[in-house]
C-alpha cells in the first residue's frame, strides 16, 4: 500500500473511532434514556477544547509571538488530558441538564438543547479571550510525538491504535450499563416516565445519570479528534454536526450498541466520505450542502420505513430456571425497602 | 369514619385546585387494612384527581395524607412508591419496548445493579438477585396465564392482556397498599370476571387495595368499604348497604 493510502485509511479509521464513540455516547442518551440532546456537539466542543488547551501549554501574549489566546493552558502529559475532557463534558452535561432536562420533555427539551447550542457557538466566537473565538486554536502538540520517535506514518498507525484502545474502554462502559438493571430501567423510563416513578424509580436522577455518561463520553470523542488534527475552532462543531449523529444512531439501530457502530461507519464515514470522490460540479460548495441536505433526507427515509435501523434494538431473553429453585410469596404484606 | 384509628391510609381534608377548578376540595377518608375499598362517584367527582395525589403524581393544593402513621403529604411519586403505595394506571402504561418478562423485573423494588456504581461491579454483583426475580416474574406470569406472552413486547399485548400486566407489574412491586384506576376499563366482561377474580385471590391474601370502579355491581361483589365522592368532597363512606340508604349519595348520582 502506497504512503499516501496508508495516511488516507489510518485517517480515516481514526474519524471512525471518533464517530463510533460519539454514537456511541448519543445512543446512550437518546437510544436508551430517550433523552433528545439536540446540543450533543457542545459536549464534544468542550472535550476538545479542554484537550487542547490542556496540551497547548500557557498562552503566551502577542508581544512574544503568541498567536492564539485562551484560558487554563497547561502542559498535562498524555493521557490526562482526554480525561479531563471526559470530566469536563460530564460536568457541562450536569450544568446543561439541571435545567435543560430536570423538568422539561421532548419536545421542549429538543428546543432549549437546540438554543443551547447556537448559544454556545455564539459565546466561543465572539468571547475571543476564551479559545481564541472564530480563528479556534491551532498547533495542538500530537500525544507521545516527542517521545516515540516514529516516522509519520508509524505515528498515524500508533494514533489508529490508540483510538481504538478509547473506543475498547468506553465500550466497556456503555455496556455495563445497556446490559445491567441500570439500562433496563433507563428504557422503561424512556418508555413510560409515569408507570417508572410509579414503581419506584427516580426519573429525574436517572436520566440525569444517562445524560452525565452520555456527556463524559461526548468529550472524550472530542479530545481524540483534536489532539489527531491538532486543530479545533467553532467552525469544527455546527449545531448540524449534532444531527449527523442522530442520523447514524437512527441508521444504525437505536439502542444497539453494535447497530450504531454500523451507523457510524455507515453515515458520517462512508457516506460522507464517499461525497469527496464524486467529481465538483455545480457552484463551489454546492458538494457541501447537498452533504446536509443528504444526511436529512437518509434520516427521515430510516424514520419512515425502517425506524428500527439496520441492526435493531435486541430483545432480551432470559434462560428457563435451574432445577429446584423455591417458590417465592407473591404479596408481601410489608411495606417495600 | 369512626375506626380511622387504625387505617393504613388517612386522608384529611385533602385539596387539589387546578386554576380555579377545585377537583378535590375537602375530602377526607381513610382506608383500612386489609380489605378492598371501593372509590366511586359521578365523572368529574375527583376521583382519578384524590388518587393521583396520594400517589404523589399531583401536589395537593392543602391538605394532610398520612400513611402507616407517617405523613407522606406532598412526597414524588417514586418515594411514594418506595414506601409501598403502587398504583396502576387507567390508561394502559406498559414499558412498550420492553418484553412483558422486562416489564415485571423493573417493578422488582430494591434491585441490584439499578445505580451506576452497582451496575459497575459487573454481572457476578447483581446476577443472582436477578434470577430470583426472574423465577418471581415467572410465578406471577404463570397465576395470571401469561406465561406464554413472557418474550413478547408488551406494546405488541392486546387491550386486555395489557391490563394484566398492569395488575401483575404493581404486584410485582411488592404493594403493602395497590391503588387501582378502574383495572376493568375496556376489557370484555370475560376477561373483566377473571381480574375480578384475581382481586379476590389477592384480597384473600392480605392485600390492602383502594379501587375506582364505576361498575356499581362490580363494587358491590368487590368492595368491603366504599367511600363515595361527589364535587370534590367525600359525601359518604360505609359497607355498600350502608351507602344504598344513604339520601345523599342517590340525589349524587341522580344529579350526576
Amino acid at each position: 500500500m502506497s504512503v499516501a493510502w496508508q495516511f488516507y485509511i489510518s485517517t480515516v479509521l481514526v474519524y471512525l473511532g471518533v464517530d463510533v464513540i460519539a454514537c456511541w455516547g448519543l445512543n446512550l442518551q437518546f437510544g436508551v434514556a430517550g433523552l433528545i440532546n439536540f446540543a450533543f456537539i457542545i459536549f464534544q466542543a468542550a472535550g476538545a477544547y479542554t484537550a487542547a488547551v490542556l496540551t497547548l501549554g500557557p498562552a503566551r501574549p502577542a508581544t512574544q509571538g503568541g498567536f492564539q489566546q485562551y484560558v487554563g493552558g497547561a502542559h498535562w502529559p498524555f493521557p490526562l488530558p482526554i480525561l479531563a475532557a471526559g470530566v469536563v463534558g460530564g460536568l457541562l452535561a450536569l450544568l446543561v441538564g439541571s435545567f435543560g432536562i430536570r423538568r422539561l420533555r421532548s419536545d421542549y427539551e429538543a428546543m432549549v438543547m437546540l438554543v443551547v447550542s447556537l448559544i454556545a457557538t455564539s459565546v466561543v466566537t465572539n468571547q475571543v479571550g476564551l479559545v481564541n473565538g472564530p480563528n479556534g486554536l491551532a498547533l495542538v502538540p500530537k500525544p507521545l510525538a516527542s517521545i516515540v520517535n516514529l516516522s509519520p506514518i508509524g505515528y498515524q498507525w500508533l494514533f489508529v491504535g490508540l483510538t481504538a484502545g478509547v473506543c475498547v474502554c468506553v465500550y466497556w462502559l456503555v455496556h455495563i450499563v445497556t446490559s445491567s438493571p441500570l439500562g433496563r430501567t433507563l428504557r422503561a423510563v424512556r418508555d413510560n416516565e409515569q408507570a417508572a416513578a410509579a414503581l419506584g424509580k427516580n426519573v429525574t436522577g436517572l436520566r440525569m445519570v444517562a445524560f452525565v455518561l452520555g456527556g463524559v463520553i461526548a468529550g472524550i470523542s472530542g479530545a481524540i479528534l483534536v489532539e489527531f488534527i491538532s486543530a479545533w475552532s467553532p467552525g469544527s462543531w455546527l449545531y448540524p454536526e449534532t444531527f449527523v449523529y442522530f442520523t447514524a444512531v437512527i441508521v444504525g439501530g437505536l439502542g444497539n450498541d453494535l447497530g450504531v457502530m454500523v451507523g457510524a461507519l455507515l453515515v458520517p464515514v462512508a457516506f460522507l466520505e464517499a461525497t469527496r470522490f464524486i467529481p465538483q460540479f455545480g457552484p463551489p460548495g454546492f458538494i457541501d450542502a447537498l452533504q446536509w441536505i443528504v444526511v436529512g433526507v437518509l434520516a427521515l427515509v430510516f424514520l419512515w420505513f425502517w425506524p428500527r435501523g439496520v441492526i435493531p434494538e435486541r430483545r432480551r431473553r432470559f434462560p428457563p430456571a435451574a432445577e429446584g429453585e423455591g417458590e417465592q410469596q407473591l404479596v408481601s404484606t410489608e411495606a417495600g425497602p | 369514619m369512626s375506626e380511622s384509628a387504625g387505617a393504613l391510609l388517612t386522608v384529611t381534608d385533602l385539596h387539589r385546585q387546578f386554576g380555579g377548578v377545585h377537583a378535590v376540595n375537602g375530602a377526607s377518608f381513610h382506608v383500612p387494612p386489609g380489605r378492598i375499598t371501593g372509590l366511586i362517584g359521578p365523572n368529574g367527582a375527583g376521583k382519578s384527581t384524590a388518587l393521583n395525589v396520594i400517589a404523589g403524581a399531583l401536589k395537593p393544593t392543602a391538605g394532610k395524607i398520612s400513611y402507616q402513621g407517617q405523613d407522606i403529604t406532598g412526597l414524588p411519586s417514586y418515594q411514594v412508591a418506595r414506601r409501598g403505595i403502587i398504583r396502576t394506571f387507567q390508561i394502559s402504561s406498559e414499558f412498550a419496548r420492553l418484553t412483558v418478562l422486562e416489564n415485571l423485573l423493573v417493578a422488582a423494588p430494591g434491585q441490584r445493579g439499578e445505580a451506576l456504581w452497582q451496575a459497575a461491579l459487573g454481572k457476578r454483583y447483581w446476577r443472582p438477585q436477578e434470577r430470583a426475580m426472574v423465577q418471581r416474574a415467572r410465578h406471577l406470569m404463570a397465576r395470571f396465564d401469561m406465561s406464554a406472552k413472557e418474550d413478547e413486547y408488551a406494546g405488541n399485548l392486546s387491550g386486555g392482556q395489557k391490563r394484566l400486566l398492569e395488575l401483575m407489574r404493581g404486584l410485582m412491586a411488592g404493594p403493602a397498599l395497590l391503588l387501582l384506576d378502574e383495572p376493568m376499563a375496556g376489557v370484555n366482561p370475560s376477561l373483566a370476571r377473571r381480574i375480578e377474580r384475581y382481586l379476590l385471590e389477592l384480597h384473600g391474601e392480605g392485600l390492602t387495595m383502594l379501587m375506582i370502579e364505576h361498575e356499581l355491581a362490580v363494587v358491590e361483589r368487590l368492595c368491603d368499604l366504599v367511600i363515595v365522592m361527589a364535587q370534590g368532597r367525600v359525601i359518604s363512606q360505609g359497607t355498600m348497604a350502608e351507602i344504598r340508604t344513604d339520601r345523599e349519595v342517590l340525589d349524587a348520582y341522580l344529579i350526576g
